[in-house]
Protein backbone atom coordinates (compact mmCIF):
# COMPACT_ATOMS: atom_id res chain seq x y z
CA UNK A 1 0.00 0.00 0.00
CA UNK A 2 1.41 3.38 -1.01
CA UNK A 3 2.12 6.06 1.57
CA UNK A 4 -0.23 9.04 1.84
CA UNK A 5 1.34 12.21 0.52
CA UNK A 6 2.11 14.97 3.04
CA UNK A 7 -0.04 17.47 1.12
CA UNK A 8 -3.04 15.14 1.15
CA UNK A 9 -2.54 14.38 4.84
CA UNK A 10 -2.26 18.08 5.76
CA UNK A 11 -5.39 19.05 3.83
CA UNK A 12 -7.36 16.11 5.24
CA UNK A 13 -6.40 17.13 8.78
CA UNK A 14 -7.50 20.69 7.97
CA UNK A 15 -10.86 19.49 6.62
CA UNK A 16 -11.35 17.09 9.56
CA UNK A 17 -10.65 19.92 12.04
CA UNK A 18 -13.27 22.12 10.39
CA UNK A 19 -15.79 19.28 10.25
CA UNK A 20 -15.34 18.67 13.99
CA UNK A 21 -15.70 22.39 14.79
CA UNK A 22 -18.83 22.76 12.65
CA UNK A 23 -20.28 19.53 14.05
CA UNK A 24 -19.87 20.82 17.59
CA UNK A 25 -21.60 24.08 16.58
CA UNK A 26 -24.44 22.13 14.95
CA UNK A 27 -24.91 19.95 18.02
CA UNK A 28 -24.97 23.07 20.19
CA UNK A 29 -27.70 24.53 17.96
CA UNK A 30 -29.67 21.27 18.26
CA UNK A 31 -29.26 21.42 22.05
CA UNK A 32 -30.38 25.05 22.27
CA UNK A 33 -33.37 24.36 20.00
CA UNK A 34 -34.36 21.42 22.19
CA UNK A 35 -34.05 18.96 19.30
CA UNK A 36 -30.99 17.11 20.53
CA UNK A 37 -31.13 13.35 20.93
CA UNK A 38 -28.81 10.42 20.38
CA UNK A 39 -30.06 10.01 16.79
CA UNK A 40 -28.99 13.56 15.95
CA UNK A 41 -25.52 12.83 17.34
CA UNK A 42 -25.26 9.49 15.54
CA UNK A 43 -26.37 11.01 12.24
CA UNK A 44 -23.82 13.78 12.63
CA UNK A 45 -20.99 11.34 13.38
CA UNK A 46 -21.93 9.09 10.44
CA UNK A 47 -22.12 11.91 7.91
CA UNK A 48 -19.01 13.66 9.22
CA UNK A 49 -17.05 10.44 8.90
CA UNK A 50 -18.36 10.00 5.35
CA UNK A 51 -17.41 13.59 4.44
CA UNK A 52 -13.85 13.31 5.78
CA UNK A 53 -13.39 9.84 4.25
CA UNK A 54 -14.65 11.20 0.93
CA UNK A 55 -12.03 13.96 1.02
CA UNK A 56 -9.26 11.53 2.02
CA UNK A 57 -10.18 9.10 -0.77
CA UNK A 58 -10.29 11.98 -3.24
CA UNK A 59 -6.82 13.06 -2.13
CA UNK A 60 -5.43 9.54 -2.44
CA UNK A 61 -6.96 9.21 -5.91
CA UNK A 62 -5.44 12.54 -6.99
CA UNK A 63 -2.08 11.51 -5.53
CA UNK A 64 -2.14 8.33 -7.62
CA UNK A 65 -3.66 9.96 -10.70
CA UNK A 66 -1.01 12.66 -11.11
CA UNK A 67 1.61 9.97 -11.75
CA UNK A 68 -0.36 8.54 -14.68
CA UNK A 69 -0.92 9.89 -18.18
CA UNK A 70 -3.79 12.32 -18.82
CA UNK A 71 -6.34 9.85 -20.17
CA UNK A 72 -5.83 7.32 -17.38
CA UNK A 73 -5.91 10.08 -14.75
CA UNK A 74 -9.23 11.44 -16.03
CA UNK A 75 -10.89 8.02 -16.14
CA UNK A 76 -9.49 7.12 -12.71
CA UNK A 77 -10.92 10.31 -11.25
CA UNK A 78 -14.34 9.73 -12.83
CA UNK A 79 -14.46 6.19 -11.47
CA UNK A 80 -13.40 7.37 -8.02
CA UNK A 81 -16.01 10.13 -8.03
CA UNK A 82 -18.78 7.66 -8.83
CA UNK A 83 -17.70 5.38 -6.00
CA UNK A 84 -17.42 8.20 -3.50
CA UNK A 85 -20.81 9.60 -4.49
CA UNK A 86 -22.31 6.17 -3.90
CA UNK A 87 -20.63 5.98 -0.49
CA UNK A 88 -22.06 9.37 0.47
CA UNK A 89 -25.48 8.35 -0.83
CA UNK A 90 -25.38 5.24 1.37
CA UNK A 91 -24.31 7.22 4.46
CA UNK A 92 -26.94 9.93 3.91
CA UNK A 93 -29.67 7.39 3.14
CA UNK A 94 -28.98 5.48 6.37
CA UNK A 95 -29.00 8.79 8.25
CA UNK A 96 -32.25 10.01 6.68
CA UNK A 97 -34.06 6.69 7.13
CA UNK A 98 -32.92 5.64 10.60
CA UNK A 99 -31.37 8.72 12.23
CA UNK A 100 -31.92 12.47 12.09
CA UNK A 101 -32.30 13.73 8.46
CA UNK A 102 -30.97 17.25 9.11
CA UNK A 103 -27.93 16.18 11.11
CA UNK A 104 -27.21 13.48 8.52
CA UNK A 105 -27.27 15.73 5.46
CA UNK A 106 -25.68 18.97 6.66
CA UNK A 107 -22.21 17.55 7.56
CA UNK A 108 -21.75 16.48 3.93
CA UNK A 109 -21.38 20.18 3.08
CA UNK A 110 -18.92 20.99 5.88
CA UNK A 111 -15.82 20.36 3.71
CA UNK A 112 -17.14 22.96 1.24
CA UNK A 113 -17.36 25.52 4.09
CA UNK A 114 -13.83 24.55 5.15
CA UNK A 115 -12.56 25.14 1.60
CA UNK A 116 -14.25 28.55 1.56
CA UNK A 117 -12.29 29.55 4.68
CA UNK A 118 -9.03 28.03 3.38
CA UNK A 119 -7.44 31.28 2.15
CA UNK A 120 -7.93 32.95 5.56
CA UNK A 121 -6.13 30.21 7.49
CA UNK A 122 -3.53 29.53 4.83
CA UNK A 123 -0.63 30.72 6.94
CA UNK A 124 -1.50 28.46 9.83
CA UNK A 125 -1.99 25.27 7.84
CA UNK A 126 0.56 25.88 5.12
CA UNK A 127 0.35 28.35 2.32
CA UNK A 128 -1.63 27.64 -0.82
CA UNK A 129 1.25 29.01 -2.84
CA UNK A 130 4.02 26.54 -3.49
CA UNK A 131 7.27 26.91 -1.62
CA UNK A 132 9.14 26.79 -4.91
CA UNK A 133 7.02 29.61 -6.28
CA UNK A 134 7.61 31.70 -3.16
CA UNK A 135 11.35 31.05 -3.33
CA UNK A 136 11.33 31.92 -7.03
CA UNK A 137 9.67 35.22 -6.22
CA UNK A 138 12.30 35.95 -3.63
CA UNK A 139 15.10 35.20 -6.06
CA UNK A 140 13.49 37.46 -8.67
CA UNK A 141 13.27 40.26 -6.17
CA UNK B 1 -56.35 6.02 -4.77
CA UNK B 2 -53.76 3.30 -5.46
CA UNK B 3 -53.17 4.78 -8.90
CA UNK B 4 -52.57 8.24 -7.42
CA UNK B 5 -50.12 6.82 -4.87
CA UNK B 6 -48.38 4.90 -7.64
CA UNK B 7 -48.07 8.04 -9.75
CA UNK B 8 -46.62 9.95 -6.77
CA UNK B 9 -44.06 7.23 -6.05
CA UNK B 10 -43.16 6.94 -9.73
CA UNK B 11 -42.74 10.69 -10.15
CA UNK B 12 -40.57 10.87 -7.02
CA UNK B 13 -38.32 8.09 -8.31
CA UNK B 14 -38.16 9.72 -11.75
CA UNK B 15 -37.32 13.09 -10.18
CA UNK B 16 -34.57 11.51 -8.08
CA UNK B 17 -33.09 9.90 -11.16
CA UNK B 18 -33.24 13.16 -13.09
CA UNK B 19 -31.62 15.02 -10.19
CA UNK B 20 -28.70 12.64 -10.28
CA UNK B 21 -27.93 13.69 -13.85
CA UNK B 22 -26.18 16.59 -12.13
CA UNK B 23 -23.83 14.03 -10.57
CA UNK B 24 -22.24 13.40 -13.97
CA UNK B 25 -20.86 16.95 -14.24
CA UNK B 26 -18.46 16.88 -11.27
CA UNK B 27 -17.00 13.57 -12.45
CA UNK B 28 -16.20 14.98 -15.87
CA UNK B 29 -14.93 18.24 -14.36
CA UNK B 30 -12.67 16.52 -11.84
CA UNK B 31 -11.38 14.23 -14.55
CA UNK B 32 -10.39 17.10 -16.82
CA UNK B 33 -8.89 19.02 -13.86
CA UNK B 34 -6.69 16.08 -12.91
CA UNK B 35 -5.72 15.54 -16.55
CA UNK B 36 -4.60 19.17 -16.79
CA UNK B 37 -2.76 18.83 -13.48
CA UNK B 38 -0.87 15.83 -14.85
CA UNK B 39 0.25 17.98 -17.75
CA UNK B 40 1.25 20.82 -15.39
CA UNK B 41 3.24 18.50 -13.14
CA UNK B 42 4.87 16.97 -16.19
CA UNK B 43 6.08 20.41 -17.22
CA UNK B 44 7.10 21.56 -13.74
CA UNK B 45 7.64 18.61 -11.38
CA UNK B 46 8.80 20.95 -8.59
CA UNK B 47 5.26 22.40 -8.35
CA UNK B 48 3.70 19.03 -7.56
CA UNK B 49 2.75 19.89 -3.96
CA UNK B 50 1.16 23.23 -4.89
CA UNK B 51 -0.73 21.76 -7.84
CA UNK B 52 -2.03 18.91 -5.68
CA UNK B 53 -3.21 21.30 -2.94
CA UNK B 54 -4.98 23.61 -5.37
CA UNK B 55 -6.51 20.67 -7.20
CA UNK B 56 -7.74 19.09 -3.95
CA UNK B 57 -9.54 22.30 -3.04
CA UNK B 58 -10.90 22.70 -6.56
CA UNK B 59 -12.17 19.13 -6.65
CA UNK B 60 -13.83 19.59 -3.24
CA UNK B 61 -15.65 22.65 -4.57
CA UNK B 62 -16.63 20.88 -7.80
CA UNK B 63 -17.98 17.94 -5.88
CA UNK B 64 -20.44 20.10 -3.95
CA UNK B 65 -22.59 20.38 -7.08
CA UNK B 66 -22.97 16.63 -7.11
CA UNK B 67 -23.81 16.70 -3.42
CA UNK B 68 -26.67 19.13 -3.97
CA UNK B 69 -28.13 16.70 -6.52
CA UNK B 70 -27.53 13.82 -4.12
CA UNK B 71 -29.42 15.54 -1.32
CA UNK B 72 -32.35 16.34 -3.62
CA UNK B 73 -32.43 12.73 -4.79
CA UNK B 74 -32.35 11.40 -1.21
CA UNK B 75 -35.16 13.72 -0.15
CA UNK B 76 -37.23 12.74 -3.19
CA UNK B 77 -36.66 9.05 -2.56
CA UNK B 78 -37.05 8.80 1.19
CA UNK B 79 -38.85 11.89 2.52
CA UNK B 80 -41.11 13.30 -0.21
CA UNK B 81 -43.22 10.19 -1.02
CA UNK B 82 -44.45 9.85 2.58
CA UNK B 83 -45.32 13.54 2.78
CA UNK B 84 -47.12 13.57 -0.57
CA UNK B 85 -49.09 10.42 0.24
CA UNK B 86 -50.12 11.93 3.59
CA UNK B 87 -51.29 15.09 1.85
CA UNK B 88 -53.23 13.01 -0.68
CA UNK B 89 -54.83 10.87 2.03
CA UNK B 90 -55.86 13.93 4.06
CA UNK B 91 -57.29 15.62 0.98
CA UNK B 92 -59.26 12.54 0.01
CA UNK B 93 -60.64 12.11 3.55
CA UNK B 94 -61.66 15.80 3.67
CA UNK B 95 -63.45 15.46 0.36
CA UNK B 96 -65.51 12.65 1.70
Amino acid sequence: MSKIDDTVRRETVYIAAWVIILSVIMQAVFLIAGQWNIKALAGNILSSAAAVLNFLLMGITIQKAVDKDQKDAASMMKFSQSGRLFMQFAAAAVGVLFLNPVSSILPLFFPRIAVAFRPFVGKKFGNLLPETEASNDETVE
Amino acid sequence: MELAIGIILGCCALGAGMAMIAGIGPGIGEGSAVASACEAIGRQPECRSAVTTTMLMGCAVAETTGLYALVIAILLLFVAPGRFVNILTETMSNLG
